[in-house]
C-alpha cells in the first residue's frame, strides 16, 4: 500500500482495495519523515550530496532558495510563514490553519472558483495548511506553466481577501471534519495524546482546532492573523525544479519584490518539559472492536544534538518493521497489525510515543508487553550486530526521500526555518557511523522515558477500564463525541 | 512535519482536496519522454515463462523491485476468501534460507525495506534497497518463490495480525465498512463480491491445505512479472534472474476465473446503521475491465467531475450547495468487469440522500449535453502533470510499468496513452456517461449513523 490507494476521506488508508503487509503508505512516510525531519539522514556520502542550491535575500526581506533539478519538466514550490498554531488566541485554536486554507478562497484578482479552475487548467496545485510551529504552503505546475504557477501562487500569498462566505464555509467544513475525524479512532488518537501529555497548552493544543474553538474563529481575526505575521521578513519561499536559476531569480523578484516589507511579532516560543509521574486519558468510543494506544513524554526538538544517535536506536526500538516493538506486538504474538514508536521533532521538544492496536480484550495484555520491551531497552541495551544493522537502514532508506524537487523544496525550507544546514544531508552518514554503542546507552537513559508516562487509550471504556486503571496513579476519562481532544476542554 | 502527516491529514484532507487517488491513472496520461529524456526498458522472458522488465536510472544509488503475480481474491471461494491477502502475509514469515524473521533481518541490515499489497486481481511484493543489496534481494525472492515453508505456530500468530489489520482498516472505518456491503451487493455472481481482506469468519477458519493449495495455485514464475527500476544494468539483472529465478520449475497458471456477472437490470439499494458522528454515500456503476477501450474516456469523464476544486462535483456539492465535505470517483485495475465508485461525506445534518439527488442531476447534465472544450483540456492536462509525478521516482516507475503490463498485456501501452487520451472527444465523454451510469446499473450504499438524533445539527 505504499504506492497509493490511499485514504478516500481520511489521510489514511480509510479504504479496501487492497490489503496490505504492513502500515498504510501515511504511517510510512510518518516514520521515514522523522529521518528527513532529524535531518538524520543520507546515503553514500560520495554520491549523494544535497543539490547546490541558492540562498537570496530580497530587499523587502523575503528569503528565496532556489534548486535546479531538471528529472522532469516540473516545477515545486515550498513555503514557511513563522507562525503557526501556536500563535492562535487561546480558545481560537485553528486560525493559523483556518486563515492558510482561506488563502486560495478568494482574492484580489480571482473568487475562490476562479483561482480553482486556473490551477486546476494547468494541472498544477496549491496547498495550504499551518502546523504548530509555522504555516506552510506548497504548489507544483508543470515548467511550461511557471509564469502562470508563480502569478497564483502570489496571488494566494499576498492578495487573499477572506470573503464572509468563504470565511464561513470554510469553518462549517471544519467543525465536520473534526467530528468526521472522530469517526476513526487512528485519525484522532495523536490530537488526544498531545491535548493530554502538554496539558492542553503549547503542542498540546489542536492546531486544526476544535468543534468548539473553531466556531469562535471571526473573519477579523483571520485578518488581522494575516496582516500581522504574513509579512516577506517573515516568509521563506523555496522553489525547485526545472528551470534556469538567472531567469527564476529574476521573475521571483519581480513577482514577489513587489510585496511591501513589514515588521511581524515574534512567534511564541513556550518551550514545556517533559511531565512527571504516571497518567492515562481513556477516551470511550464505545463501538471500539479495537483499543488504540499511545504511550510516551515530551521528546526533544528537531535541533537536539542527540538527534542522529536517537534516530538510530529509534530504528532498532520501534521504527522498522523488525525492531523491538513491532518484533514483539505483531511478529512474535500476533496482537496487532503494527506497533511503532516516533519523535516528533519540531522546533521546541515535541512528543516521544509508543502507538499500537489490539482488539480489546488484548488491551492489558498488549500494553504490558510494550512496557516489557521498553524495560528490556533500558536492561539489555542495543547490541553492536542492531546498531550496525540500524545504520544500514537508516543510510540505504534516505536517497529515495531526497529524489524529487517536491521533497528537496520541502526540506530546505524546513532546515532554513530550523536554522540547519546541508550538512544534515551532507554529513549524515558520517553522523551515523559516529553513533558508538556508548552513546546508544546515554540517549537510551535521557531520552526514552520509563518511569513518568502519559497513557492514552481510544476504545470501548466498558470492556477496557478494568484492565487499564494498574498503569497510572492520575485517569482522566472522556467520551469521544465530546468536543475537543483533552479532557479540559471548555 | 511527519507527525504533522500522521496526525493532521484527516482534517487537512476536507480542507484542501489533494490531487486524487488513483496512481494508476495518474500514469495513464504519460509520454515516453520528459525533458528530453527517455526511459528505456530492456525485457527477457525466462525459460520458466517469468517476465523481467529493467529500467535503469542511475540518479539515487537506489532500486525498486516489484513483483506482480496474477492472483488475487478474484481467484478464491467462499469459505477461504482473504486467502491471497493472508498469504501475502506468510510469504515473509519463512522459507528454506531465510528462516522465520530472517528475510526481514537480512534485508533491513543490508539497507532494504519491503511491503507488499493485495488487490481483487494481483499480489503485488515492493523491495526498495541500496544498488549493493541486488543479489542478495534476488537469493531472498528465489528463496521464497520456491522453498516457503509453512510452519502452524507462524499461521496462527498471522491470523492474529491479519484480523487486526481487518478491525482497523474495515471494521474500524465507516468506509471500509460500507465499501465491502457495496461489493457484496453490487456483484451477485462474480469473484469480486468479498472483501480482499476475506470475511472474519473466513480469517478465523484458514487451513495449511488451503494455503498449500493457493501457492500451488497462484505462484508458478509464469504468473509472475518482475519490474526493477533503479540504478541497475540490465545484463547484471538478467544474470542474476538466470542464476536466481530461471531454475524454478513452471507449473500450470490458476484456471480462468469463468464466471461472468450477468447485467444488472435495476436499482440495488442498502443500508448500514451504525454508530457514528456522521452519514456517508457510495453509488456504484459496473464499468469494462481495465484494458477495454473505453477506460480513456472514462477516466477523461472522472477527471470532469471529480478533480480537483473546479470539478463539476466539488463545486455543486461542496462549493455551491454546501452539502457535502467531501465528494470523490474511485477505481481499481481489474481483468473483469468492475466497479467504478462515486463517493461523498455530507456534512452533519444532511439526508444522505440530498446528496445523491445533486450527484445525479450532474450525471444527467453530463449526458444531455457536451462538455466543454477547456473542461476537456483541463482533465487532459492534469492526466500528463500526474504522469511525471509518478515517473519522477524509481519507485512510481516500477509499479507503473508493471501495472501497464499486468493489466494491458504490454508496457508500452504506457507510451501510447498519451495518444489515447487526445483521441477522446466530447462525444466519448458523453456517450459513456450515457452508457455506464444509468440508474438501471447503479447500487447505492448509505450509511446512517445509528444515534440519529446526533446526525441532526
Amino acid at each position: 500500500m505504499r504506492m497509493g490507494f490511499r485514504g478516500f476521506f481520511g489521510g489514511l488508508l480509510t479504504r479496501w482495495p487492497a490489503g496490505c503487509r504492513r502500515y498504510p503508505a501515511s504511517r510510512f512516510a510518518l516514520v521515514v519523515g522523522i529521518a528527513l525531519a532529524t535531518g538524520a539522514s543520507a546515503a553514500n556520502a560520495q554520491r549523494l550530496q544535497m543539490p547546490a542550491h541558492e540562498k537570496v535575500v530580497l530587499k523587502n526581506g523575503l528569503t528565496v532558495l532556489l534548486l535546479e533539478k531538471h528529472s522532469v519538466p516540473m516545477v515545486s514550490v515550498a513555503g514557511i510563514v513563522k507562525a503557526g498554531g501556536r500563535c492562535d488566541p487561546t480558545g481560537m485554536e485553528g486560525l493559523a490553519s483556518t486563515t492558510a486554507g482561506l488563502l486560495r478562497k478568494g482574492t484580489k484578482a480571482r473568487m475562490a472558483q476562479q483561482f480553482a479552475g486556473d490551477i486546476d487548467f494547468i494541472g498544477g496545485t496549491f496547498e495550504a495548511d499551518a502546523g504548530a510551529d509555522y504555516s506552510s504552503f506548497a504548489a507544483e505546475f508543470l515548467s511550461k506553466d511557471t509564469a502562470k504557477g508563480l502569478e497564483l501562487v502570489s496571488d494566494a500569498l499576498l492578495h487573499p481577501t477572506f470573503p464572509q462566505a468563504e470565511v464561513d464555509k470554510l469553518i462549517a467544513q471544519s467543525v465536520d471534519g473534526v467530528k468526521a475525524a472522530k469517526d476513526s479512532a487512528r485519525d484522532v488518537i495523536l490530537e488526544y495524546y498531545e491535548g493530554y501529555l502538554y496539558n492542553g497548552k503549547s503542542y498540546g493544543r489542536p492546531t486544526g482546532g476544535d468543534e468548539i474553538s473553531l466556531k469562535k474563529i471571526q473573519r477579523d481575526a483571520i485578518v488581522k492573523f494575516y496582516e500581522s505575521y504574513y509579512t516577506p521578513g517573515n516568509t521563506i519561499l523555496a522553489v525547485a525544479g526545472d528551470f534556469n536559476p538567472g531567469e527564476m531569480k529574476k521573475k521571483i523578484e519581480e513577482i514577489f519584490g513587489a510585496w511591501p516589507a513589514k515588521a511581524a511579532p515574534a512567534a511564541k516560543e513556550e518551550a514545556a518539559g517533559p511531565m512527571k509521574g504516571k497518567k492515562l486519558l481513556l477516551v470511550n468510543k464505545a463501538d471500539a472492536t479495537q483499543t488504540y494506544f499511545v504511550i510516551g513524554n515530551v521528546g526533544i526538538s528537531a535541533t537536539d544534538p542527540d538527534r542522529v544517535a536517537i534516530e538510530v536506536v529509534n530504528t532498532v526500538y520501534g521504527s522498522r518493521f523488525t525492531s523491538m516493538l513491532n518484533e514483539a506486538l505483531r511478529v512474535e504474538s500476533g496482537l496487532t497489525y503494527g506497533a511503532t514508536s516516533f519523535f516528533s521533532l519540531q522546533k521546541e521538544p515535541g512528543p516521544f510515543a509508543m502507538y499500537s492496536f489490539t482488539r480489546n480484550e488484548t488491551t492489558g495484555k498488549a500494553i504490558d508487553m510494550a512496557l516489557e520491551v521498553l524495560k528490556k531497552l533500558h536492561a539489555n541495551g542495543i547490541t553492536a550486530e542492531q546498531l550496525s544493522s540500524a545504520k544500514s537502514y537508516l543510510k540505504g532508506q534516505f536517497p529515495p526521500m531526497i529524489e524529487t524537487s517536491g521533497q528537496l523544496a520541502r526540506l530546505i525550507v524546513r532546515y532554513e526555518f530550523l536554522g540547519l544546514d546541508d550538512n544534515e544531508v551532507n554529513q549524515f552518514e558520517q553522523r551515523i557511523d559516529r553513533v558508538t554503542p556508548e552513546m546508544a546507552k546515554q540517549v537510551i537513559a535521557k531520552h526514552f522515558p520509563l518511569e513518568n508516562l502519559a497513557f492514552v487509550l481510544v476504545g470501548k471504556s466498558s470492556e477496557i477500564a478494568p484492565m487499564v486503571k494498574k498503569y497510572a496513579e492520575k485517569e482522566d476519562a472522556k467520551e469521544i463525541s465530546a468536543p475537543g481532544f483533552w479532557p479540559g476542554t471548555k | 512535519m511527519t507527525w504533522v502527516a500522521f496526525k493532521e491529514k484527516p482534517m487537512k484532507s476536507r480542507r484542501n482536496r489533494r490531487i486524487p487517488l488513483l496512481v494508476f491513472l495518474a500514469a495513464m496520461a504519460c509520454v515516453c519522454r520528459t525533458s528530453g529524456q527517455e526511459y528505456p526498458v530492456a525485457t527477457k522472458t525466462l525459460k520458466n515463462g517469468m517476465k523481467i522488465l529493467v529500467q535503469t536510472d542511475h540518479s539515487i544509488p537506489n532500486v525498486a523491485l516489484y513483483t506482480f503475480y496474477r492472483v488475487g481474491s478474484r481467484n478464491e471461494r467462499p469459505g477461504t476468501t482473504g486467502l491471497s491477502h493472508f498469504f501475502e502475509h506468510m510469504m515473509f514469515n519463512g522459507a528454506k534460507k531465510y528462516g522465520p524473521g530472517e528475510l526481514d533481518k537480512a534485508m533491513e541490515s543490508n539497507g532494504g525495506s519491503n511491503n507488499a499489497y493485495t488487490t481483487r486481481n494481483v499480489t503485488v511484493y515492493q523491495d526498495w534497497f541500496p544498488r549493493t543489496a541486488l543479489e542478495l534481494i534476488f537469493d531472498i525472492e528465489s528463496d521464497r518463490i520456491q522453498y516457503l515453508s509453512f510452519d502452524p505456530k507462524k499461521i496462527e500468530s498471522e491470523r492474529g495480525v491479519v484480523a487486526s489489520e481487518r478491525r482497523s482498516s474495515v471494521d474500524g472505518q465507516n468506509e471500509g465498512v460500507l465499501d465491502e456491503q457495496l461489493w457484496a451487493t453490487a456483484f451477485i455472481a462474480h469473484t469480486y463480491q468479498w472483501p480482499v481482506v476475506g470475511w472474519m469468519s473466513d480469517i478465523e477458519h484458514w487451513t495449511m491445505e488451503d494455503l498449500k493449495h493457493h501457492f500451488e495455485m497462484g505462484y508458478s514464475p509464469s504468473n509472475a512479472t518482475m519490474v526493477i527500476a533503479g540504478d541497475v544494468t540490465p545484463e547484471e539483472v538478467f544474470a542474476l534472474a538466470e542464476k536466481y529465478l530461471e531454475p524454478i520449475p513452471a507449473h500450470a497458471p490458476p484456471p480462468p476465473v469463468t464466471t461472468t456477472e450477468p447485467a444488472q437490470s435495476g436499482e440495488r439499494r442498502l443500508v448500514v446503521r451504525k454508530p457514528a458522528e456522521l452519514p456517508l454515500l457510495m453509488i456504484a456503476y459496473h464499468v469494462p475491465q481495465t484494458n477495454n477501450p473505453d477506460f480513456y474516456a472514462l477516466n477523461v469523464m472522472r477527471s470532469i467531475l471529480f478533480q480537483g476544486e473546479s470539478s463539476r462535483m466539488y463545486q455543486r456539492l461542496v462549493d455551491k450547495d454546501q452539502i457535502a465535505l467531501d465528494v470523490e470517483s474511485e477505481s481499481d485495475n481489474a481483468f473483469d468487469p468492475t466497479l467504478l465508485l462515486f463517493l461523498a461525506q455530507p456534512k452533519q445534518g444532511v439526508d444522505p440522500e440530498t446528496c445523491e439527488k445533486a450527484i445525479y442531476e450532474e450525471v444527467e447534465r453530463l449526458q444531455s449535453s457536451p462538455v466543454s472544450d477547456r473542461e476537456l483540456e483541463k482533465a487532459k492536462n492534469f492526466r500528463l502533470a500526474e504522469f511525471y509525478r509518478q515517473v519522477r521516482t524509481i519507485n512510481g516507475r516500477a509499479n507503473t510499468l508493471g501495472t501497464y503490463e499486468v493489466f494491458f498485456g504490454d508496457y508500452r501501452k504506457f507510451f501510447d496513452a498519451t495518444k489515447n487520451y487526445s483521441a477522446v472527444t466530447k462525444e466519448d465523454v458523453q456517450r459513456v456517461a450515457k452508457e455506464y451510469f444509468g440508474a438501471k446499473n447503479r447500487t447505492v450504499a448509505t450509511l446512517v449513523p445509528e444515534n440519529e438524533e446526533k446526525g441532526k445539527p
